[in-house]
């Protein structure tokens, strides 16, 4: 299905799937990092507490990442049917031939219709015109 | 044990060897005295160790201790000092700790400078459990960040799910089935001008789509939970293509002087805004609206170039947004661009008053054709005859292509570069309309005036914008077989044309008189016909007609006719002389006059049969429904035997 895309179309769907690695990366990453903040294995200069405050903030900060990674993620899926829509020119061109269609038979039912409703009338109107001019009352 | 053996005994070397002379001699060295193997061992000492590391070392073994021992000798031996002197530095050292530990102590027991407090040793007991605390904290607030975030996802989705929220993407996907959309960097912009079908008007029709706040979804929703479902999707038209727009057009009588009529033709009455323009409309309805409005402004656009360029016998004029054309004298032909974009709401009360003392009103025919014709040259633009060229400009029409192998000359080309601007067409257009409507109404009334030969007129149902055809059908009542005048009017666009029943062609002016005259004299000419045409199916005689007869007062238009007929035994005779200003006037004469009276000059009797004088009959007063009729009866009369 790989046709000749130009330049910037395929910069943009490469980009597409790099935002997918690097959000899912994010997840795993961040996820990993709180389970290692968890298990405390690192020691360090400063004071517990102060250690302890900071293990919060990390972890917080990560898990506010990997939501940021998820919307980052339906913000991508909506890009690629954004992209998509615009883009699909045989499904747009389906829809316009099918559109061209349904009016061309449209047209053609009210051609018809408005031809049998001229002859109605013309033959109605030629009957009403012989009783108007022959009848006394004009 | 008499045998016995000498065996030698002797003591192991204790003492290390010094010397071995050339003799085998050896010279031991003189074992260490009590105090010296002291001082050696005090050497060893290593003070900075403590106890347990002391044994420690101890329990290693004792080669360690050799091999150490070893390497400690030879300071003990090297250094040339006394064998006590490291000894006595580690006292030394030890006695001034000492010193400092006892002033220290008698610091801190004055308590003025220095005080000893016990240290807290619970410390490292509680350690483990703050920390857990502390973890246990830090993920519930991990987790707490992950549930919100996880939260407003679900809340999104079972929002659109269970209130059936429109979808953005759907309604994008429609928008793009039936409209020309793209994405600029950010943001998606659409076209909905004609460009693709062929337009070449140079206002840009761009429009831009965002996602509706989905606060205003919910809130239109429960505004109106029964009507249908407002879209997710938000088009955004540029101004000048917002509101309402349509052209006008207007066939009036011509205004006094031309500030009058500019007034009155400014007050066209505007269109109203849209059904529910207060609401947000949907996007399909409003982008065809601003398309229309698009359309009409590329419409009124070429009108406007196009009056300015041709060169008409009386200018057309361009002012404002109206364009004023003569179509016929007298009449003109008013096209204005009406644009109601919903800011300058002048109120629409006073337009409509306005509006409706003026009589003519607008023409929706006209206005559809002016689309047609602009949607043709469109049409036009786009589909350019076959064989294209494969190289080489497209867009020459056929004849210009064939001007080149038919070795067309400069007259010829110029001829084909002739083109009708979609003004002159739309004036042709309004000049067939009013010449049709003039027709009818010549013909409508003529059939109102004139009662005794019926006037019937078919109007042709197949015609075009700038001809129609009428047929005209002159007879009596209950004569229609014996005699019957049919003539034929093309009705075009500045004249008329008209087919007589004996095959002549007329061509008339847009001047209604002259149609008149042409009826008029039909009629005349059909009674005379009828006339004739009765009397032979009476079995009477035609002895003389004229169409054209010279004689009595000039007419004022047409010439007066007459016919004489003869009885079937030829005894009466019937003079119908016909002027159109005058009407028709019957004579009768009889052959054996009455009133013949034998006179000097004319003696013989014979005389009475040559035909007395003329008498008028009076035919309003005769019996019969209608002229033939009575001409009918007045022979039937005569013919029958006194």
């Amino acid at each position: 299905m790989h046709r000749n895309l130009p330049q910037n179309k395929e910069a943009l769907l490469k980009s597409y799937t790099t935002r997918l690695k690097e959000d899912v990366k994010s997840m795993l990453e961040n996820f990993e990092e709180i389970i290692k903040l968890a298990k405390g294995e690192n020691d360090s200069q400063l004071n517990r507490m102060t250690q302890i405050e900071q293990d919060t903030f990390e972890m917080q900060v990560r898990a506010a990442n990997i939501v940021r990674a998820g919307e980052s993620l339906m913000k991508l899926v909506s890009d690629i049917k954004q992209y998509l829509i615009l883009n699909d020119f045989p499904s747009v061109n389906e829809a316009i031939t099918q559109n061209s269609k349904l009016f061309r038979t449209k047209q053609q039912e009210c051609d018809q219709k408005l031809m049998s409703l001229r002859d109605d009338i013309a033959a109605d109107l030629y009957d009403l015109e012989d009783e108007y001019f022959t009848s006394i009352y004009k | 044990m008499a045998n016995s053996v000498n065996i030698s005994v002797e003591a192991p070397i204790e003492n290390q060897i010094q010397e071995i002379t050339y003799d085998g001699q050896e010279i031991y060295q003189a074992p260490l005295s009590m105090s010296e193997n002291l001082a050696r061992l005090a050497q060893k000492i290593d003070f900075s160790k403590t106890e347990d590391e002391f044994c420690n070392i101890k329990k290693e073994g004792e080669s360690s201790l050799d091999v150490k021992s070893e390497e400690d000798k030879e300071p003990g031996y090297q250094s040339s000092l006394w064998p006590w002197d490291s000894v006595r530095n580690k006292l030394r050292n030890a006695l001034t700790e000492v010193c400092v530990l006892a002033d220290v102590l008698s610091i801190a027991k004055e308590k003025r400078y220095m005080v000893l407090d016990p240290i807290q040793a619970e410390q490292i007991e509680s350690r483990p459990m703050v920390q857990v605390y502390g973890r246990k904290k830090a993920l519930s607030a991990a987790g707490a960040v992950l549930l919100n975030g996880v939260e407003r996802l679900r809340a999104s989705e079972t929002m659109r799910m269970t209130r059936n929220m429109p979808d953005f993407h759907i309604d994008l996907l429609r928008l793009r089935q039936n409209w020309r959309l793209k994405k600029v960097s950010n943001t998606i912009v659409g076209d909905l001008s004609y460009r693709t079908a062929g337009s070449k008007f140079s206002q840009t029709g761009v429009f831009e789509v965002t996602k509706a706040p989905e606060e205003q979804i919910a809130q239109a929703m429960s505004m109106n939970a029964t009507g249908p479902a407002p879209s997710a999707l938000r088009v955004t038209v540029p101004p000048e293509l917002q509101g309402v727009a349509f052209i006008s057009v207007l066939c009036q009588k011509e205004q006094e002087d031309v500030v009058t009529a500019t007034l009155s033709s400014s007050a066209l009455n505007c269109p109203g805004t849209l059904p529910g323009e207060g609401a947000e409309l949907h996007w399909q309805q409003k982008l065809e609206a601003a398309q229309n409005v698009l359309f009409c402004k590329e419409l009124f656009a070429r009108l406007a170039a196009e009056a300015v360029q041709l060169d008409a016998s009386i200018p057309h004029m361009v002012v404002g947004n109206q364009i004023m054309a003569t179509v016929l004298p007298g009449i003109q032909l008013l096209i204005g661009l009406c644009h109601n974009n919903g800011q300058n709401n002048n109120n629409p009360e006073g337009v409509k008053s306005e509006g409706s003392g003026n009589k003519s009103e607008h023409d929706h025919v006209l206005e559809h054709s002016l689309h047609q014709l602009l949607r043709a040259v469109h049409h036009s633009n786009t589909h350019h005859p076959f064989p294209h060229p494969a190289s080489g400009p497209l867009g020459p029409s056929k004849r210009r292509s064939l001007a080149g192998p038919m070795a067309a000359d400069r007259y010829e080309l110029l001829e084909m570069s002739k083109e009708q601007s979609l003004l002159e067409q739309i004036i042709q257009q309004a000049q067939h309309f009013f010449m049709r409507r003039r027709s009818e109404y010549v013909l409508d009334t003529i059939a109102k005036e004139v009662k005794d030969p019926l006037i019937v007129s078919h109007w042709n149902a197949l015609n075009s914008p700038t001809q129609s055809c009428v047929k005209i059908n002159i007879m009596a009542y209950g004569y229609d077989a014996v005699c019957r005048t049919s003539l034929v009017v093309h009705v075009g666009e500045k004249t008329l044309k008209c087919i007589c029943r004996d095959g002549k062609v007329r061509h008339l002016s847009y001047e209604l008189q002259e149609l008149r005259d042409l009826i008029y004299c039909q009629i005349y000419q059909h009674q005379m016909t009828a006339v004739q045409a009765v009397g032979r199916c009476m079995g009477w005689q035609l002895l003389a007609s004229s169409s054209h007869l010279g004689s009595g007062p000039v007419e004022p238009l047409g010439n007066a006719s007459s016919c004489l007929l003869a009885s079937p035994n030829g005894d009466r005779m019937i003079a119908i002389r016909c002027e159109p200003s005058v009407g028709i006037q019957v004579f009768i004469a009889q052959s054996p006059r009455k009133d013949f009276f034998v006179s000097e000059l004319v003696q013989d009797k014979k005389w009475e049969n040559l035909g007395g004088a003329f008498k008028e009959v009076k035919l309003e007063k005769m019996e019969g429904k209608n002229f033939l009729n009575k001409m009918e009866l007045l022979m039937a009369c005569l013919s029958s035997p006194l």
